[in-house]
């Protein structure tokens, strides 16, 4: 019995084995969900763990390091666009408000970009994309949907130069819109500043402060800024009053030239500003 | 017998090593090579049939373990690619079947079965198409192992070969 018991292993020991193991393999299959499996599994998965951690430390640090080097590069373009696009959203807003203002105002205007700055701090000066052809003249306001921005200083066929708020050269007559009372508006190369104001007038800080329609320039009442200080200076009669413009003169780029034609006989009779000074040169 | 079987099994573990950490690199379309069943081909074909079938399931068994995997799925596809593989030991031909085309053949058939046999047992979605299953979870891994096989076998040491 026992010889054939063993001839027939010597014939079919590795059919013998392999049914074996295959039923093995079946059971453990059966029995994934058993709770001792799960031990087991789980005590081998953590053991052997450590060692595939380490590799993978290895060859994650390079993917990594490759991955960083695709991410700046990716941050960096999308820097780019959101840039793009930011700037897109900011000219979008300024037209937007611009084309509420040119709906609104019974002044004509006439439209323009500003081509270049002089950020000079004494004597800030914009050249616009309009000039003579437009029918812009010398001495015509330059406003924008938030406020005054400056005076048009020359002209040539296609273009022009404002003088802005932020230059000395530039005084206007303004008044506080609130108390009616009248100024000089000018820049001292710092702030601007409201000059002849006695120190028994009725202003307060935040006081609202407009173009007078006195003002030989811009006689309409045209916003300009708040007042920001007073300083009652003890030698002086006068308060030196500062105030800070609606407009941002640094990121401005549209405008509008309001296309004013004075009364010749009022510009004769009332020596305009911008002519005398002229003349003077 | 002992020496030759844990030799087997401490070549296993560097090989599983790398078939859990660094085969990702060379994976092509979501199809990995199976160096694990290289390696038991390899000693199937060079020491039998028996120790083939037996390496094959501790083999299975250990990689079910260790990956977290179905527990049972390996040891089937692999105990039944050890018995196969174990068809070609032949003392007269085992020289030429570890000849790198011969080779390359074994592992293809092997690794065909393995991978049908694991993915009926884990991965194949019955919805789907079998034939196109079949063909995407079977056919194309074995033949990228068999390639990898092949290229292996081409560059081992012919002299240890026959030595061992």
């Amino acid at each position: 019995m026992l010889k054939i018991f063993y001839s027939f292993w010597y014939k079919f020991k590795e059919y013998i084995v392999l049914i074996i193991l295959i039923l093995a393999s079946l059971f453990a299959l059966s029995n994934n969900n058993n709770a001792s499996v799960k031990n087991v599994r789980t005590i081998a998965f953590s053991s052997f763990a450590l060692f595939s951690s380490l590799i993978s430390d290895v060859t994650s640090s390079t993917l990594i390091k490759n991955e960083n080097g695709k991410l700046r590069r990716l941050n960096a373009e999308l820097m780019l666009q959101v840039n793009l696009l930011r700037k897109y959203g900011i000219e979008n807003q300024e037209l937007k408000r611009l084309l509420a203002l040119k709906d609104t105002t019974s002044f004509p205007l006439i439209s323009a970009s500003v081509v270049s700055k002089s950020l000079n701090t004494a004597s800030n000066t914009f050249t616009l994309n309009s000039g003579k052809i437009d029918g812009v003249k010398p001495g015509m306001p330059v406003i924008n949907d938030l406020g005054f921005i400056g005076i048009v200083y020359s002209v040539s066929d296609n273009y022009s130069m404002i003088r802005t708020l932020r230059n000395v050269d530039l005084r206007i007559r303004v008044k506080d819109e609130r108390s009616r009372v009248d100024a000089i508006l000018k820049w001292d190369g710092d702030d601007l500043i409201l000059t002849n104001i006695p120190k028994t007038s009725d202003i307060k800080i935040g006081d609202r402060i407009v173009s007078s329609e006195l003002s030989t320039i811009v006689p309409l009442p045209i916003p300009i800024g708040y007042i920001t200080s007073i300083n009652n200076m003890s030698t002086d009669i006068f308060n030196r009053v500062k105030i800070k413009s609606f407009s941002n003169l640094t990121s401005v780029e549209n405008l509008f030239i309001i296309k004013m034609v004075k009364s010749v006989q009022m510009n004769k009779l009332e020596l305009n500003f911008f002519e005398k000074e002229n003349s003077a040169n | 017998m002992r020496t030759k079987f844990l030799l087997s099994i401490l070549f296993f573990i560097p090989v599983l090593i790398f078939q859990i950490t660094l085969v990702q690199f060379i994976t092509w379309n979501a199809i990995t090579p199976n160096f694990i069943l290289i390696l038991l081909v390899f000693y199937s074909i060079l020491y039998g049939q028996l120790y083939g079938t037996v390496l094959g399931f501790v083999y299975g068994l250990l990689f079910d373990l260790i990956t977290g995997g179905l527990l049972g799925s390996a040891m089937l596809s692999s105990t039944l690619a050890g018995f196969i593989a174990g068809y070609f030991s032949n003392e007269n031909k085992r020289h030429i079947n570890l000849k790198p085309f011969n080779f390359g053949l074994i592992v293809l058939l092997c690794s065909i079965t393995a991978s049908i046999i694991f993915s009926i047992f884990s991965t194949i979605d019955f919805n789907k198409n079998i034939i196109s299953s079949l063909f995407e979870e079977g056919l194309l891994p074995g033949l990228y192992t068999s390639i990898v096989a092949l290229i292996i076998i081409y560059f081992y040491p012919r002299r240890k070969l026959l030595e061992s």
